[in-house]
């Protein structure tokens, strides 16, 4: 036995130090440990040995077994330097070098262009809007403590900052206190920048990525979108809020939709609202995704607190401002049965091609 | 806030089924996240800590049912310590910072025994369980009142002396979880002569605690610093019923209520009041706020009339002050003690509006005179681009911000390197510990998954942002968009293909210039060295394209050849 295994591992070390190819040590590896390798059939005979011979083959078996998976990772190594030595070789050109059987189909064959579900969706919402005069305006999503919270009328220390769990930069050399830096929560702080230049009426709206400290799973997301509106003038009413609501889901989710006012607390509007779309999918009979209530849960929005408008520098007394903001992942999912929100950001194909 | 049904039909009488309730309340009041066959669950809501107790809630009840209520206000001239000549406790509040009230009261001639079924009953349809009949007055009170309490075994009390201060640096504590707590001067504590008894408004200390043995308590009530007891809790990942309770802050007029009732429940256990100490600042100082008629329709959009808005304020608590008139239509509100959230007219229009009805409101467009327009020609931008890489055939990825832990591996950051990305401070995970610069290793990482699937024509792109540690005269980091493209093609030169989509883009890329050459040094390791195309933007660089050195994509399980390409856009 122990001839048997320092033949195999002689004979094998000269084989793998000969192996010029990925391949050839493929197929090393495979006729010492696959199925009917030779180390793999090995200890079948152990039983045979008395128990003083097994005593010195069982660490001599492991020695052999050990030199030779080394041999072929150091050996794997060593032929992947070589390829990489090699590309200094290859020259920049033009001409594609075919590697398939098949090279009619490189290049000739028009590949099928498609866009995220969620550009879609983004863009048929900015649409809508738009029509009723509403800009983008686009917000940083690694924000100062400030415009994510203070400014929002989320003081710090206050308890409502429990309602969102937040990831927080790492200010080493960064030009700002730890904790005062963070990425942001809610597309909120698109309000907070954007009333600060003081310049009234606004009408705007984004649509575009938040982060929060949240496990990923399939209902949740450390990050996922969120689209907002924001509106300020001399004349905004709670009326005013109903009305976009109402507009904004019946386009999306079909005539057929409405929504529900109920009050809801955020930090940052007062009245605050709870939006419910009547659920589309049953027509408000009460189904599986609304709980048997016929109605689901859309939204959240309000009428801009006055102490965002004081911490912005806008006078309560004179303006007033709705907002309205909802989580287009989740409709979308709603929409097409998705079941995994995680669908959304991890690029398989097959996934993104479909819608 | 679980709510016992059973409860909460001794405090107020209303008629609507649970069910009707349930919808009534989510509709003009709170959330309601579930309803059994016992009790009823409310979300919480960081504005109504007045609902957090039973007496609250039934409050709410009577005014959106108008149903009677079932107790009376407190009355002050009732309260046992009123009629009587009691000794005092001693009792010391070092810093008015920490606490505005401190009550103890020392009740003798008790015997612990299990609670009746009646007290069980309601308490485990509120979710807690019962300990013993001493222990669970002080939840049942809490529960009904929102004011939390805490009895102390006397016997253990050094001098039977309650001392409210800053807990010593180091200090330590078991509480009654059987766990060791260090404290710091920014927790308070609960104190005797010898040290802490109770790390205050969270957790009672064990030693202190009621035992079978126990005939004489110090029933303790107090008002603390909320923000204080909120980090203090944060920083032992202690929360409790009562530190919910003190966070969302207590009022004076609720406490003495409450302690009264306490009393009065040992009282019935056969226990009796020996001697109290109320400490502190009782003076309730009631809030009065602003409404005029003109402010809450502006707001809501709608003409609420003057008798509405005032008997639905009366309905909530509200005091509606006279003098000022039905025909000035501005009215002084007083604010009920208990509703520590109303501090502003708008606040009040909310509570008229709820009452209305939220849902009565009717939709009204906005006008017709529209805002000048903010500068959209970047999103506009990024929407062509997407549309024009859709239509020379690329597929569109929105990968992570994150680098995930292959990535890292595969680019083979050292921590020179790291100190350029920008990273998080509480990562959820080690794949969400830092922000991706670049976005073509990730859009590499799904062509590599892709490939596992089965794919071999992987041709993709995204438009999103990356994030630099850099400032550019600005308060924030710069973050700013790019275009990156992977391209998987079957050849070993997926560059050559690459190079021409390229070509085709830069028509909708004014300016822009592709320069073949070599990769810079720093990313030599990263790149094939011979194949790599520099990119200008009116001769500045803005980026680049290459095939993606074997190195880093053998780590990333690829065999393939992958191209990339990246611009800042």
């Amino acid at each position: 036995m122990e001839d048997t295994l320092k033949k195999i591992q002689q004979s094998y070390l000269q084989k793998i130090s000969e192996a010029k190819t990925l391949k050839e040590l493929d197929e090393i590896f495979l006729s010492l440990f696959g199925k009917k390798g030779e180390v793999t059939l090995l200890p079948k005979d152990f039983s045979k040995l008395s128990e003083e011979e097994k005593r010195k083959i069982g660490p001599l078996f492991n020695q052999v077994k050990q030199a030779l998976e080394g041999g072929i990772v150091r050996a794997r190594v060593k032929v992947r330097e070589e390829i990489y030595k090699a590309l200094e070789d290859e020259k920049f050109t033009l001409q594609p070098l075919r590697l398939q059987a098949n090279p009619d189909l490189i290049g000739t064959k028009k590949r099928k262009g498609h866009l995220h579900l969620a550009t879609q969706f983004k863009k048929e919402i900015i649409d809508l809007f738009e029509k009723l005069g509403f800009s983008q305006f686009d917000a940083p999503h690694i924000e100062l403590d400030k415009y994510n919270f203070e400014d929002l009328n989320i003081p710090k220390d206050h308890p409502s900052r429990d309602m969102w769990d937040t990831l927080y930069i790492d200010t080493i050399n960064l030009k700002v206190e730890p904790g005062q830096m963070l990425l942001r929560t809610h597309t909120s702080n698109f309000w907070s920048r954007l009333m600060e230049k003081n310049k009234t009426p606004i009408r705007a709206m984004s649509f575009d990525r938040c982060f929060r400290y949240e496990a990923v799973d399939a209902r949740h997301s450390h990050t996922f979108n969120q689209f907002e509106i924001a509106v300020v003038g001399e004349n905004i009413t709670m009326a005013n809020l109903k009305y976009l609501s109402d507009y904004l889901l019946k386009a999306i989710l079909g005539k057929e939709a409405n929504s529900r006012f109920r009050p809801k607390y955020y930090p940052f509007v007062e009245p605050g609202v709870g939006i419910d779309s009547l659920c589309v999918f049953c027509h408000g009979k009460g189904c599986k995704i609304c709980s048997g209530t016929g109605w689901f849960e859309i939204a959240g929005a309000g009428m801009i607190h006055p102490n965002v408008f004081k911490a912005t520098g806008l006078d309560p007394k004179k303006y007033s401002g709705l907002a309205w903001g909802f989580g287009p992942d989740r409709i979308l999912m709603l929409k097409h049965g998705i079941e995994d929100i995680r669908y959304f950001l991890e690029g398989d194909l097959k996934f993104l091609e479909k819608y | 806030m679980i709510v016992s049904l059973n409860w909460l039909k001794e405090l107020v009488e209303y008629k609507l089924n649970p069910q009707d309730l349930a919808n009534k309340l989510s509709l003009i009041s709170i959330g309601v996240k579930e309803l059994t066959e016992n009790c009823l669950e409310l979300d919480l809501t960081y504005n109504r800590g007045d609902l957090l107790s039973l007496r609250g809630v039934a409050r709410e009840i009577a005014a959106i049912t108008s149903s009677k209520l079932l107790f009376s206000a407190p009355d002050p001239s009732c309260y046992q310590w009123t009629n009587q000549t009691l000794h005092k406790t001693p009792v010391e509040i070092e810093d008015e910072k920490l606490s505005s009230v401190q009550c103890i009261a020392k009740i003798e001639g008790l015997i612990v025994e299990p609670s009746n079924p009646g007290w069980v009953k309601k308490l485990e349809d509120s979710g807690i369980r019962s300990v013993n009949n001493l222990v669970d007055v002080t939840n049942l009170m809490m529960l009904e009142f929102g004011q939390p309490f805490h009895a102390f075994d006397a016997k253990f009390i050094s001098d039977e002396t309650i001392i409210v201060r800053r807990a010593k640096n180091g200090e330590e504590i078991t509480t009654l979880d059987n766990k060791l707590r260090k404290l710091t001067s920014q927790d308070i504590v609960l104190a005797d002569t010898k040290g802490a008894v109770d790390v205050g408004g969270i957790m009672g200390g064990k030693d202190t605690e009621i035992k079978e043995s126990t005939h004489t308590i110090l029933l303790s009530a107090s008002t603390f610093n909320s923000v204080m007891v909120r980090k203090t809790s944060k920083k032992l990942g202690l929360y409790s019923e009562a530190s919910k309770r003190f966070q969302h802050g207590l009022t004076k007029t609720n406490l003495l209520a409450a302690l009264a009732a306490a009393i009065k429940m040992y009282e019935s256990l056969g226990g009796k009041l020996v001697a109290v100490n109320i400490v502190g600042d009782l003076e309730e100082k009631p809030k009065t706020v602003k409404l005029t008629q003109k402010k809450l329709n502006d707001l809501l959009g709608i003409s609420i009339d003057p008798e509405f808005i005032l008997s639905s304020l009366e309905k909530l608590g509200f005091k509606v002050l006279a003098s000022q008139g039905l025909t000035l239509r501005a009215w002084e509100v007083k604010v009920p003690y208990w509703r520590l959230d109303i501090n502003i007219e708008e606040d009040l229009i909310e509570e008229v509006a709820r009452i209305y009805g939220y849902d009565k409101i009717e939709g009204k467009p906005l006008d017709d005179k529209l805002p000048e327009k903010l500068d959209e020609s970047l999103p506009d931008f990024i929407y062509k681009l997407k549309k024009a890489c859709k239509d020379i055939g690329l597929i569109e990825v929105q990968s992570y911000p994150f680098y995930s832990t292959n990535v890292l591996t595969a680019l083979a950051f050292t921590d020179e390197y790291r100190k350029y990305l920008i990273k998080i401070a509480n990562p959820i995970s080690l794949e969400t510990e830092y922000l991706r610069i670049n976005i073509w290793p990730n859009l590499v990482e799904v062509v590599g998954k892709n490939l596992r699937r089965g794919h071999n024509d992987i041709a993709i792109f995204e438009i999103g942002k990356s994030y630099h540690k850099s400032y550019v005269g600005k308060e924030i980091p710069e973050e700013g968009y790019v275009l990156s493209i992977a391209l998987c093609n079957r050849t070993n030169n997926p560059l050559a293909e690459l190079y021409k989509i390229a070509e085709n883009l830069c028509v909708h890329l004014r300016g822009v210039e592709l320069k073949v050459g070599k990769p810079s040094k720093v990313v030599t390791d990263l790149f094939h060295p011979n194949r790599f195309v520099h990119i200008e933007k009116d001769g500045k660089p803005i980026g680049g394209m290459a095939e993606v050195h074997l190195r880093v994509l053998n780590k990333l399980g690829i065999e393939k050849r992958v191209a990339v390409l990246e611009i800042e856009i």
